[in-house]
């Protein structure tokens, strides 16, 4: 019994959970009118999922190694600016470029870091503020605009009603970020030096290796997010997406991130970031006006928060014992 | 080539004291070649330059004041106190009518609550700061979004104008700010509680084993956050004359910023509200001399964002631990 309960508690299974719980309600709340369970929610949901999941799944993978990717909303746009301006001709070579600049900076980020032992928020902050410079550099501060249309058409057209390219290669990366952190030695020295980087390194691990290697990885994720969101639009420009790091950062730590380190899957920032886009996407499919999702939004993130806090059974326990005690006290004055 | 030299400077840093004196000498000449630079750029000591710094002084610096005892207490930082900005702004422009003195009480109450709550979460049941300030983000949004159905909010009365113009010559938002510098930093270093926070901030166990009450210190540095960051929004409602959502967005980031370029360690512990005075005038120094010498706005973004990765590192080769 307690068995059972620690694993749907998990991190794996418990994501799931509460996106299952999610659908539920929605579709309780629905009843009978079918704006939410139809085909096409699944493919907008599918659509948020494409951009979102990535940079969540990047900014996720940096949390399992005990640091904080910031500048995977400055990636976001850089990477859909530099794909949209090298890919009129060849859209594979604007996205090669785009996800390269992406590997780039994150490479480059994890090298600062691990050479010189810095803190990864202050560095990735300061990245986050560069390619956001470089990101107006390259645009001149206007929207640059796409002209094959025909890609961005290719990438959004609705495959069996229910993904699109897009969605498509984005749960292709979830597969393999998966079946790597599962089946590979890889995962297992990820998740080591998560849980304890001293440890890993007495134990012989190239932990330096393992972080650049990560934001390396967070960096490939949230590039292919904007150069594909750049392409489909058919435009890029430097101030749209800079809002994406919070929800990014909700949908990891929904989705069984700790950010304590170590703890966590890309299955379950998968069921984070669905959870999140369900939300979005079906409560303006039921209808209700955008801020009812703000603040539903708020309230599971702080439901979360509390329950997943470290010493809310100590309090709750404490509190119980002085309740109890209080009783007693109360009796033995009575009697 | 600059890592290299970089690493040599911190093989020398780990060496003892007499790196730390040259750290120290770095950190002298880096303050006199910006100061340098500054100095010589025609029209830096033009009255309306240095009213354009003070500005862009004051707003954010009082925000980075508040996410100062965020960061020292070792909760990294907090994303909801640019929406925090604009909420008590709002409080602030709608209550006017009130009476100015009522509406600045109601304004800093507001912001105090809003994020003592989030302090309560992070302090007594050690929730990820990240995620509950993410979640009062969104709650703010929308309650704002809920409250005004989108509008602009204007002021319901006069009294704005104890808020701005200035006095003997300095604006007045600048006073505001130095004043909540001036208290933030007592606080930090004669009162116990001051005390008490860098501790929590550098050790929560050793300062619980010590049998300090580590939750209320939490929370009431988070109270003082919220304190500073509806300062801000007061001062920013003063100027604009109206208020929405946007005005204080992105303050949050530009303040974390100033707090890491003036040399407060992110991990928490080790830190002052002074350093990051010294932070913000450094960033706002270097915005107003790069407008000065004519670069584009792109490339002010670019060179900042350089400025403020070359600081933290800077920074961090010498507070290596």
């Amino acid at each position: 019994m307690k068995r059972a309960v620690t694993v749907l508690l998990g991190p794996t299974v418990r994501p799931l959970g509460i996106m299952a719980g999610t659908i539920v309600v929605l579709a309780l709340i629905d009843r009978g009118t079918g704006y939410f369970l139809s085909l096409g929610t699944i493919f907008s949901v599918m659509q948020l999922f494409a951009t979102l999941g990535l940079v969540a799944l990047g900014l996720g993978l940096s949390m399992l190694v005990r640091e904080f990717d910031l500048s995977v909303a400055g990636i976001v746009g850089l990477a859909g600016c530099v794909a949209v301006m090298t890919g009129a001709a060849n859209p594979w070579l604007g996205v090669f470029l785009g996800v390269g600049t992406g590997v780039a900076s994150g490479t480059l980020q994890g090298l600062i870091m691990t050479r010189l032992n810095l803190s990864s928020v202050g560095v990735t902050l300061g990245g986050l503020l560069t390619l956001q410079g470089i990101t107006y550099v390259l645009t001149e501060n206007k929207t640059i605009s796409y002209p094959n249309l025909a890609v961005a058409l290719k990438l959004n057209e609705p495959i069996v009603n229910l993904v699109s390219v897009r969605s498509v290669v984005a749960v292709a990366v979830f597969v393999v970020a998966a079946l790597v952190m599962t089946w590979t030695r890889i995962g297992r020295d990820v998740i080591a030096t998560g849980s304890d980087r001293r440890a890993s390194r007495v134990a012989g691990l190239n932990t330096d290796r393992i972080i650049i290697g990560v934001f390396a990885a967070s960096g490939a994720s949230a590039a292919l997010a904007g150069a594909l969101l750049g392409l489909s639009l058919g435009a890029a420009s430097p101030v749209a997406l800079a809002d994406v790091l919070a929800p990014a950062a909700a949908a990891a730590i929904v989705g069984g991130v700790s950010v304590g380190g170590g703890r966590g899957s890309p299955m379950g920032i998968a069921a984070g970031v669905l959870t999140l886009c369900i939300l979005r996407s079906g409560l303006s499919a039921i209808g209700v006006e955008p801020y009812v999702h703000d603040l539903v939004t708020g309230t599971i993130l702080a439901i979360i928060a509390t329950v997943d806090a470290p010493d809310l059974a100590h309090r709750l326990t404490a509190w119980r014992l002085d309740r109890a005690e209080r009783w007693q006290r109360q009796l033995a004055g009575n009697s | 080539m600059s890592t290299i030299s970089l690493r040599a400077g911190f093989r020398l840093a780990g060496s003892g004291a007499r790196a730390r004196h040259l750290v120290l000498v770095v950190r002298i000449l880096a303050g006199a070649m910006i100061a340098i630079f500054a100095l010589t750029t025609p029209g830096f000591t033009s009255p309306l330059s240095v009213n354009a710094l003070l500005n862009a002084i004051s707003f954010i610096g009082c925000v980075a004041v508040g996410m100062t005892f965020i960061t020292l207490t070792g909760n990294i930082m907090s994303l909801c106190l640019g929406a925090t900005v604009s909420a008590s702004a709002l409080i602030f422009l709608a209550s006017l009518s009130l009476g100015v003195a009522w509406a600045f009480l109601l304004a800093m109450l507001f912001g105090i609550v809003i994020t003592a709550a989030q302090g309560m979460l992070v302090g007594y049941l050690r929730a990820n700061p990240i995620l509950v300030s993410i979640a009062g983000l969104s709650l703010l949004i929308g309650a704002a979004a809920l409250a005004t159905s989108g509008q602009r909010i204007y002021p319901g009365g006069a009294g704005l104008a104890m808020f701005k113009g200035r006095v003997v010559g300095i604006p007045v938002e600048t006073i505001y700010f130095f004043a909540t510098a001036a208290i933030g930093q007592c606080i930090l270093s004669y009162t116990r509680l001051g005390r008490v926070m860098v501790m929590v901030g550098s050790n929560l166990r050793a300062a619980k084993a010590a049998g300090i009450d580590t939750a209320i210190v939490v929370t009431l540095a988070y109270a003082i956050a919220g304190a500073c960051s509806a300062v801000s929004g007061v001062l920013l409602a003063a100027r604009y004359g109206s208020g929405d959502m946007e005005i204080g967005a992105g303050y949050d980031y530009a303040a974390i910023a100033a707090v890491l370029v003036g040399g407060t360690g992110i991990q928490g512990g080790s830190g002052s509200v002074l350093r990051t005075t010294i932070g913000v005038t450094v960033v706002a120094i270097i915005e107003v001399v790069l407008l000065l010498r004519g670069f584009s706005q792109q490339l002010q973004y670019l060179i900042t964002g350089l400025m403020v990765l070359a600081v933290i590192m800077l920074h961090s080769v010498g507070e290596r631990r």
